[in-house]
């Protein structure tokens, strides 16, 4: 698995298809493959999870455990990009929903980040690599 | 020596600035000029008010605990921290910086120009720098939601990059904190 970091708009998406020249992936926006998906994976090629932070605030929302799911997915896709924005870096929220958010998100990413083989930050669409 | 470090929510500064501070110590005795009296502190600046706050300061007591850390709770004039402390050559880790401007700012009975709050943290930080062996010091990175608040926040903001600054030029070392990752900008 492969982490790409950063701030939003920093054109996260497109460095990891020019970096890894994928030809064949799949582009999984703010959520994660199903069942189906995983079994087709292998002639479609590789798994990009784009905006990760806003599938764990989805999955906060519907009462899920993100920190579970996201290792349980990973047991079964161990060759995938993940793609999340760095939401940390601000005023501490009033809202208690958003303070949570913000520090699960962190604290998914630092469990990620451990896991990953690589870990780019990307940043005016230059990345980074700050492990691997 | 003192080393700043930064980084934002979750991103894993704290832990990371504990292993740092745990290895200048190792260090530091076991250099053989250096006298024997060195301790461990570390400096709290949080003020507890409710049940998060409480849940806060619980998980970074469980963080430290076994590590031998001496906590001293000193949430505003950090220079004062250092009579707490029993004559020797200590290392200390100065958690954070976020909450001591914040402290400095809101919790005064007359409000202080954010000039004053500054030099107030900068000096504070300085003669910590200067009466310990080593010093980490732990701030956040505040700047990058890209909201706009009211005056005194974005005032407390400002105030908190103009001490960052400040700190990064009095600091020998610069990590900045990312998914648990360290990255050293200076």
């Amino acid at each position: 698995m492969k982490l790409i970091i950063g701030g939003y708009a920093q054109g996260k998406l497109d460095f990891a298809l020019s970096n890894y020249h994928l030809p064949n992936h799949r582009v999984w926006d703010g959520v994660l493959p199903d069942n189906i998906s995983f079994q087709e994976k292998v002639e479609d090629g590789i798994f990009i999870i784009n905006h990760f932070h806003l599938w764990v605030k989805n999955r906060m929302l519907e009462g899920g455990c993100p920190e579970e799911e996201i290792f349980f997915f990973l047991e079964h896709c161990k060759d995938c990009i993940i793609i999340s924005d760095e939401i940390g870096n601000g005023i501490v929220p009033i809202d208690p929903l958003e303070r949570d958010y913000r520090e699960r998100v962190g604290r998914i990413l630092i469990q990620l980040a451990q896991k990953a083989e690589e870990v780019w930050r990307v940043m005016c669409g230059i990345g980074q690599k700050i492990k691997g | 020596m003192m080393v700043l470090i930064i980084g934002g929510s979750g991103s894993g500064k704290s832990a990371y600035a504990e292993e740092v501070t745990v290895s200048l110590y190792r260090q530091n005795i076991s250099s053989k000029e250096k006298p024997p009296a060195t301790k461990k502190y570390y400096l709290a600046t949080m003020q507890v008010y409710d049940e998060e706050g409480q849940r806060r300061v619980n998980r970074h007591k469980v963080l430290r605990s076994g590590k031998g850390f001496l906590t001293i709770e000193q949430p505003m004039s950090i220079e004062k921290a250092l009579a707490k402390m029993e004559p020797g050559n200590h290392v200390a880790l100065l958690e954070c910086i976020s909450n001591l401007t914040a402290n400095e700012m809101f919790n005064q009975e007359k409000m202080a120009s954010e000039l004053q709050i500054i030099e107030n943290v900068i000096n504070g930080i300085a003669i910590l720098k200067e009466k310990t062996a080593h010093l980490v010091v732990v701030s956040n990175n505040v700047f990058e939601d890209g909201a706009v608040y009211d005056k005194a926040a974005m005032e407390y903001i400002h105030a908190m990059g103009i001490i960052n600054q400040r700190l990064a030029v009095l600091a020998e070392q610069v990590v900045e904190v990312t998914a648990g990752i360290p990255i050293h900008i200076k």
